[in-house]
């Protein structure tokens, strides 16, 4: 039989899916399929030499330089203590309201969130001191948990954040457009959770008991605790919508400014640089061979004409822009049960970003929508991988009872992605103002 | 679910880590030193020529560096969902062929990059406006993916042995 190039495309996609289960590295999956796609329809030397080309141009791209520099960005803040400092500044500020500190730690992931650029880190360091806090004041395991995984998933969505710029390079469109598109749907994103939980302790006031009010001159403290890192956060992020810096430089200097958020602080230690500085390559030496890969595999999808046929495939239905997104949606949130979130959005955006453009959508708005979906995978069993870093923290909560906590959120979170599908503008207005 | 092994500090694991961790880290704060200068310095009319330039030859420094690094430490994302579920002898067989299809991935790499600067290397390419010449970052880049593919290799061959 012969195999036509969209054929070859489609079982590359399936055996890089089976190598991912088997556990071969998602950069090297996702390479070895691109590049062995490649020699398969193009000959040896072309792949070959594609591959040299993608590899140097990947490392020595400046704009890429961004991720590592906000890394060591993220790495230091962490070292300076802000993520106990932040949830301490919402605790004190709405901590003794029902349900008040479950309110904290969204309002903590989301500050963290802009450090961090990361679910992973937000749920695990603001889980780390939010759930004591939480559980000693009487909240049910299962909100206090819910919110923390839920609220971790903010760090994907609040620029700086690593998974907007991975997509900006992978799908080659503007990372401060991005950071600005992300702005409204992270903030409204925080609101739902904080409606959620606002409403379950309505319902059921025990599962978040109100607590002692905070003092004022005690409030205040904590709010001059944060003022450094508000600030740090503010200027990066505002000096990229505003046009005082490009994204890259924007990392270079917030990471300047977090050195001296720590020497302020006086917590700069020749060891502490060290450790963030370690931390920082061993994230990034990561993040870039997943680039690469994924950069490999989309040149090879584009090779195949897979992404067209499935685009032309999509356009023979006759179905409307609105039902194409809600389908790449139900695609997006079912692969989001089984594959990490990363992997995912690497996956479909060499895919469905051309379907995307086909049908005149912004693939700004395509990537606000992807790490929506891909966000809520986070949170998804059977990986909902926030979940068991919260079960990690929380030792002795059965991982059902995690999962329990997350639905009301889970359920939050999709009311919230059919908002950003039937309003565009969610993500669309304030690049568009700020233009 | 996604597992990158927690390998504490990066800079453990012999003097190699450590010198690898030293030039990545030296390279990463000179970046940020010369954006952040550059960013100063325009808004104060005082623009520092080649900054950019400077930036991705400190990139390729990182990159290289931690690339290394992180291949040293076990530190690349997986999917463990399934290989965390088997018996031990079936999953080191697995990740066996995992270190072997990383392997041949940067091999790959390694072929295609050592091509490309072979084919520039008398072009003496060098940077638009302070003239870094790229030819030894292209050969930086080269001798790291190969050095990772042969670390892969080593750490196939070590759970064969291991499975012996």
């Amino acid at each position: 039989m012969m195999l036509t190039p969209e054929v070859v495309g489609l079982v590359g996609v399936l055996l890089m899916l089976a190598m991912l289960a088997l556990g071969v590295p998602i950069g090297a999956a996702l390479g070895v399929v691109g590049a062995g796609g490649m020699a398969l329809l193009l000959g040896l030397e072309p792949a070959l030499v594609k591959s040299g080309v993608v590899a140097f141009e990947t490392i020595s791209k400046y704009e890429l330089g961004v991720l590592p520099l906000f890394l060591l960005m993220a790495n230091l803040c962490f070292a300076a203590g802000a993520s106990r400092d932040l949830f301490d500044a919402a605790a004190a500020m709405i901590g003794h309201r029902r349900g008040g500190l479950a309110l904290a730690s969204i309002g903590g992931c989301a500050g963290f969130g802009a450090i961090s650029g990361s679910s992973l880190a937000t749920a695990a360091t603001i889980g780390l001191v939010a759930l004591p806090e939480m559980r000693r004041r009487g909240y049910s395991d299962s909100l206090a948990t819910g919110a923390v995984a839920a609220g971790g998933t903010l760090g994907s969505i609040t620029p700086p954040s690593g998974a907007l710029i991975v997509f900006g390079i992978i799908a080659e469109q503007s990372i401060g457009k991005l950071f600005t598109a992300a702005i409204v749907p992270m903030i409204t994103q925080a609101l739902f959770y904080m409606a959620t939980i606002w409403l379950l302790c309505t319902l059921r006031p025990a599962e978040g008991p109100a607590t002692a009010r905070v003092a004022w001159p005690e409030r205040r403290a904590a709010l001059r605790r944060v003022v450094d890192l508000t600030v740090l956060v503010v200027s990066v992020v505002g000096g990229i919508a505003v046009g005082w810096f490009t994204p890259s430089e924007a990392a270079s200097v917030g990471a300047a400014g977090a050195l001296v958020v720590c020497a302020l602080r006086r917590r700069l230690s020749f060891a502490m640089v060290k450790k963030a500085l370690a931390d920082t390559l061993r994230t990034t030496g990561m993040i870039y061979v997943v680039i690469i890969g994924a950069l490999l595999f989309s040149v090879f999808v584009n090779v195949s004409g897979l992404a067209d046929a499935v685009a032309e495939f999509v356009a023979g239905l006759h179905g409307s822009p609105l039902a194409v997104v809600l389908a790449m949606a139900a695609v997006l949130l079912l692969l989001g049960c089984v594959l990490d979130g990363l992997a995912l959005m690497l996956l479909a955006t060499p895919i469905m970003l051309p379907i995307v453009e086909s049908m005149g959508m912004s693939p700004i708005w395509f990537g606000i929508f992807l790490i929506r979906s891909m966000e809520i995978g986070f949170i998804t069993p059977p990986i909902g991988i926030n979940v068991y870093v919260i079960q990690g923290i929380a030792k002795d909560v059965p991982l059902g009872r995690v999962f329990r906590g997350v639905v009301p959120f889970l359920i939050a979170d999709l009311i919230h992605l059919g908002l950003i599908i039937a309003i565009p503008a969610m993500a669309l207005a304030l690049p568009k103002w700020l233009s | 679910m996604t597992h990158a092994p927690d390998t504490g500090d990066a800079t453990r694991g012999g003097p190699f880590a450590r010198v690898l961790a030293a030039i990545g880290s030296v390279a990463l704060l000179v970046a940020m030193a010369t954006d952040a200068i550059a960013v100063v310095g325009r808004h104060l009319r005082v623009p520092l020529l080649g900054s950019i330039e400077i930036v991705q030859a400190c990139i390729v420094l990182t990159a290289s560096a931690a690339t290394i690094g992180t291949t040293l430490a076990g530190g690349h994302m997986v999917v463990t969902l399934v290989i965390e579920r088997l018996d031990p002898a079936r999953a080191r067989r697995f990740r066996r062929v995992a270190d072997l299809v990383s392997a041949a991935f940067f091999a790959a790499l390694a072929a295609g990059s050592v091509w490309l600067a072979i084919e520039l290397w008398d072009a003496h390419e060098i940077s638009e406006t302070i003239g870094i010449p790229l030819r030894w970052f292209r050969a930086l880049w080269c001798v790291s993916a190969a050095v990772v593919t042969l670390l892969f290799l080593r750490s196939a061959f070590a759970r064969r042995a291991a499975g012996a």
